[in-house]
């Protein structure tokens, strides 16, 4: 867990400056007739390719490779911004270009 | 230019070691003050490090022993006479002198009661008292020897498979094994008798500052540094790149776990282009200490390296530091690993045996450390540098009996095989030790020939193996390098390395200086242009790597019983047999299973070695085996280091003097220093009677501030608190909640509207170092206009409570302040003495009539002086936070943490009516989750109990128990003054928490051993149900 990420603002600064706030699932759904199943999906689980995690047509497969995501990120020893960057959980490392977005 | 050295590396952290290595250690060769050359020591030579002329006294199992400055803790022991260091650690067979390096857990030694200490790099200071460690009693003569006899009862993962049946036995087995085997004991009054303390510590900024500092030998300390070239290792080829970067205008940091530069070049004599090669290392030294932007470190061994070239290790204080041990981190652009060689073991029956070394423990012994490893010596060994040692050894006065080479003769450089001839020392190619002699010192040693039948006994007190060389493939390893066996060295080397990462050397299999040096410089160009400086030159071209040796063990191994792969856990040849025989035939199992590579020696020892055989036991071409993963840290930092220096960064409110200086108790709240009791009195029972009935005064200054501004500030507070915000009217505290998604209560406080779109909250303390990360977090899709500003640091905050807290306000503020202009749960802006502006919120935490007063920090002290001095007449007197956490229990408020955990949702503890559960259109963080749970069945509810009088008194954290059943726990309980009777709030299954029912407390202090009681369930709050005190 030495990786580095890229601050919109400050630049590539070490991961322990940062706090991570998820995959990035998309906004709140709207709640207005949202199922409990529904919300705990977007609260709990991960969305890989092909769906969610353990979801229907998700699970992980045989031979799946961890892809890379998006994620959301908080500098919260340093600026102060949640920010999102494409990062591969199988190296850690930010995809190029994923900085700062 | 050792002071100009010293203040260009910042300070006594880095450039310790030698003095000026250009000259050598012109002391060293002075002899003995008394002229005659001490017992076991040989006459310094130019590559001595130790001052026969500065005796060092020290004790060894409470005997005096005499070492001189510059030893280490081992070769002082080993002059001294001293040849057993310790017994191994499943045999209690003796062990010895190896390495000199700390690869094998033999000289492991209890040094000032601190165990696990490596005596062969541990540098010897006066006064030490050293123990040897898995002993009973003295060394020689360990009571445990026996078990030696008994190797056929503890086969390969015998610790797994026996002892178990009948499984009843089993801690019996366990507490003997424990007891037998082992390592160091920790002396856990050791710390308290020296008054180690968390506090103390040092700060390193620019040179070295003391800051409050217990100048003491236990101070740990770190550093964090960056570089553009980070270099693992100070030998040639390190040097070499270090000086390439930095003439190329680069930051560089070298690191040596050495206490000085030159690699193995510093204790070699042999000329070579017309200087010996000690000179060559230390003009090398001169170089780099004079050259711009290097920091040299030594004694500093590196643990490892990380993704994107971090590079993680320690320094160990010597003279004159003010530290014990320096954890540092090194981020750097780029790393070249210039780690050098270590021996490969050689493996034979009794290669353990005390007086079995390798070569470069007895060729340091006697050219850096003067002393006389032994008076008759076999070498078996299986590389050049061996025999250039053997020929050194001779002229030094070590008589040789006989050299085995297990490699063949057309390998060897001759010249090196002439000088050994011309010495009268007979060479055997393709030969290696079989077995050695004696039971705990070497008396003899048997050579063999590898392929045949030959075998030749020689007596001798001194074994000299190896089994070739292998790279210290450490640093690599840990970078995500990838590995591969390479046929032609016969060692592991890098095939693919990381980005920025470069490996430079004698580990690259390269055993000529020049072509060392070269490739260091070509390395440290690599490095340049990785960072993006201009192309290196021309190629240097390196040669060919030199060719190593395979051997695996020595001749007519037999069953291997005696034969050691790792010392460190007493794994031998036969255990691998075994382990493979039960299945496990591949390193990373028999590692597991026989524990090979598990002890402090880890990789160093048994990792190449255990993949050979393992190969040839499988039948597998070499080239296949996989070698254990080698494991951070490289070399093991003591855990105190790791854990830093105990600082304890805290916060404090603006009046923290003065509530010192009242006597306040503080202890730690989140971030904050906080005033716990005013006297010795943990039960505050002054503090809550002179609030109940007079007035009391808190500082509540941590509690989180907050002023929210801008079009869509509404928008936001709707998100993230439960209740509706839209119906906040000016002038009024609007009591809220946050959830999280759970549902679960993570903040409460109040919300005041100021003005159009602008907004006054307060959070509970404990958040409000998150409360911006998570309003922005919750608003991170919605692009809403609205700004925040965290007032926590800004404003101090005061409490006055109690019934005559009102009439304490009056005499402070001109301001209006009755019931009637501000009520329970109003807030007005009001002017304290002659103009300081304060926040007035009428709030009733402790279940009193009280005003809280939001100033400026700077006006605290001011307006503290002012509440004191006008309630002086009614006797208000500050109380703390256990006062306040039991007055505002007796109301029944909860505290997140204590009355709500993460299980446990708003409406569990009955706070669902601030839940504005019609308004979906806001998106409130929870509301989902609090909708899902709220008529679930079975959910825990909390409930507040009257334990029955008479029937005993729980504490905090008791079962609530139905039986055998446990029903619930106990989240806060304590006797009440006001009330008479002891109270609490629970957290209960349904049932259970039928009013008025009753339920029974069990309180265990030792599992299976407690007392019980009884409670009846009772509505809260237990103190002033109708409010009428805080509506007052």
């Amino acid at each position: 867990m030495t990786f580095r990420l890229t601050c919109p603002v400050c630049g590539k600064r070490d991961v322990y400056e940062f706090t991570f706030g998820g995959q990035d699932r998309g906004p709140r759904p709207a709640q207005e007739g949202l199922s409990a199943e529904e919300h705990f999906r977007w609260v709990q689980f991960r969305m890989i390719p092909g769906g969610w995690e353990g979801g229907e047509g998700g699970g992980v497969r045989e031979g799946d490779r961890a892809a890379p995501q998006e994620e959301w990120w908080y500098h919260g020893q340093g600026c102060g911004v949640w920010f999102r960057t494409t990062r591969d959980p199988g190296t850690n490392r930010e995809v190029e270009g994923g900085g700062g977005g | 230019m050792v002071a100009d050295a010293g203040a260009k590396t910042g300070g006594g952290l880095a450039d310790r070691g030698s003095p000026d290595p250009s000259v050598g250690r012109p002391d060293c060769r002075r002899p003995p003050s008394h002229g005659r050359l001490p017992e076991g020591r040989l006459p310094p030579g130019p590559t001595c490090r130790v001052d026969l002329s500065q005796p060092l006294e020290f004790s060894f199992l409470g005997r005096p022993v005499t070492g001189f400055a510059g030893d280490t803790v081992a070769s002082a022991l080993y002059a001294s006479g001293v040849r057993i260091f310790g017994r191994s650690l499943k045999y209690h067979r003796p062990r010895g002198l190896y390495s000199m390096e700390g690869e094998s857990s033999n000289t492991l030694m209890a040094i000032d009661k601190v165990p696990n200490e490596c005596a062969e790099t541990t540098e010897l200071k006066a006064g030490m008292s050293v123990r040897a460690q898995n002993v009973r009693g003295d060394p020689q003569t360990d009571r445990f020897a026996f078990i030696d006899r008994f190797d056929r009862m503890m086969p390969a993962g015998f610790y797994y498979r026996l002892f178990h049946r009948p499984y009843r036995l089993w801690p019996l087995f366990q507490n003997g094994l424990r007891r037998m085997a082992g390592t160091g004991v920790l002396d856990p009054r050791r710390g308290l008798e020296e008054g180690i303390r968390g506090e103390g510590g040092i700060r390193v900024e620019g040179g070295i500052e003391v800051e409050g500092a217990r100048m003491g030998s236990d101070v740990r300390a770190e550093r964090y540094l960056n570089a553009e070239v980070a270099i693992v290792g100070g030998g040639a080829a390190g040097m070499s790149a270090a000086l390439a970067a930095a003439e190329r205008g680069l930051r560089v940091c070298l690191f040596e776990r050495r206490p000085w530069l030159g690699g193995h070049l510093v204790w070699r004599v042999r000329d070579f282009e017309g200087e010996p090669l000690h000179r060559r290392a230390e003009k090398l030294a001169v170089r780099l200490r004079a050259a711009e932007n290097v920091k040299v470190f030594t004694s500093s061994p590196v643990t490892g390296v990380w993704g994107e070239n971090l590079v993680t290790g320690f320094t160990s204080g010597a003279e004159g530091d003010l530290f014990r041990e320096c954890h540092w981190e090194c981020r750097a652009k780029t790393v070249v690993v210039a780690a050098g060689c270590m021996e490969r073991p050689l493996v034979f029956n009794h290669n353990d045996r005390p007086g079995v070394m390798q070569v470069g423990a007895v060729w340091r012994l006697a050219r850096t450390y003067a002393v006389l490893p032994g008076g008759v010596a076999i070498f078996s060994v299986g590389d050049d540098l061996s025999l250039e040692a053997a020929a050194d050894l001779a002229d030094l006065g070590v008589k040789i009996r006989a050299v085995a080479d297990a490699r063949e003769a057309v390998r060897q450089d001759a010249a090196l095989v002439t000088a050994l001839e011309e010495r009268g020392i007979p060479v055997l190619a393709g030969w290696a030790a079989s077995r050695v002699m004696g039971r705990k010192q070497v008396k003899g040693c048997e050579l063999g020939a590898l392929k045949g039948e030959a075998s030749r006994r020689f007596g001798c007190d001194l074994v000299v193996a190896n089994a070739g060389m292998q790279p210290r493939i450490g640093a690599l390893a840990t970078v995500g390098a990838r590995l591969a066996y390479c046929g032609h060295t016969h060692t592991y080397q890098p095939v693919e390395l990381p980005g920025g990462v470069f490996a430079a050397g004698s580990m690259t299999g390269l055993r000529d200086p020049r072509a060392i040096e070269a490739s260091g410089r070509l390395a440290g160009e690599r490095a340049v242009e990785s960072c993006g400086g201009s192309a290196p030159g021309p190629d240097e071209s390196l040669p060919e790597p030199a060719p190593g040796c395979d051997i695996r063990h020595g001749p007519d191994i037999g069953r291997g019983a005696k034969a050691f792969v790792d010392f460190d856990e007493d794994g031998t040849y036969k255990n691998v047999v075994e382990s493979a025989a039960q299945g496990f035939d591949v390193p990373e199992l028999a590692k597991r299973f026989g524990g090979f590579g598990l002890g402090p020696g880890q990789y160093r020892v048994a990792g190449q070695n255990l993949a050979m055989i393992m190969a040839d036991l499988r039948g597998d071409p070499v080239e296949t085996a996989t070698p254990t993963t080698v494991r951070p840290p490289l070399v093991p930092p003591s855990l105190a280091t790791l854990a830093g220096p105990g600082h304890d960064v805290h916060k404090r409110t603006p009046l923290h003097g003065e509530l010192a200086a009242r006597g306040a108790i503080f202890r730690r709240a989140g971030p904050w220093l906080r005033p716990r009791y005013f006297s010795e009195d943990t039960s505050c029972r002054k503090e809550i009677r002179n609030v109940r009935r007079n007035v009391g005064i808190l500082d509540s200054s941590p509690l989180g501030k907050f002023r929210i501004f801008g079009p869509d500030a509404l928008k936001a507070l709707q998100r993230v608190y439960i209740s509706d915000m839209r119906k906040a009217p000016r002038g009024h505290c609007k009591y809220s909640a946050m959830c999280n998604d759970m549902g679960q209560l993570v903040d409460d406080g109040v919300v005041i509207r100021e003005g159009e779109n602008e907004y006054y909250f307060t959070t509970s303390s404990g958040r409000a170092g998150s409360t911006v990360e998570w309003f922005r977090y919750h608003t991170r899709y919605d692009r809403w206009d609205y700004n925040l500003v965290n007032l926590t640091d800004v404003l101090g905050s005061l409490n006055i409570a109690g019934p005559n807290a009102r009439r304490v306000l009056e005499r402070v503020t001109d301001d209006e302040v009755s019931n009637e202009v501000l009520p329970y749960l109003g807030c007005r802006r009001i002017t304290v003495a002659d103009g300081v502006e304060a926040r007035c919120l009428r709030l009733g935490f402790v279940g009193e009539l009280s005003f809280e007063l939001h100033v400026p920090s700077s006006y605290c002290q001011f307006v503290w002086d002012l509440v004191v001095e006008a309630g002086a007449d009614f006797g208000i007197r500050p109380f703390g936070l256990e006062a306040q956490y039991c007055l505002r229990a007796e109301k029944g408020h909860v505290i997140i943490g204590a009355e709500s955990e993460a299980r446990v949702t708003l409406t569990d503890i009955g706070m669902g009516w601030l839940w504005d559960c019609g308004d979906t259109a806001a998106k409130k963080v929870g509301a989902p989750a609090l909708r899902a749970c709220e008529k679930q069945p079975g959910r825990m509810r909390l409930v507040g109990f009257r334990v029955d009088e008479g029937s005993g008194s729980p504490r905090d954290g008791a079962v609530v128990v139905d039986g055998a059943k446990i029903v619930g726990y106990v989240c806060t309980t304590r006797r009440s003054e006001a009330l008479g009777w002891q109270y609490g709030m629970a957290m209960v299954r349904e049932g259970v928490a039928v009013r008025g029912g009753r339920t029974h407390i069990r309180q265990e202090e030792t599992p299976g051993r407690g007392e019980s009681c009884s409670a009846t369930v009772v509505p809260t709050p237990f103190y002033d149900p109708g409010g009428r005190r805080l509506r007052a």
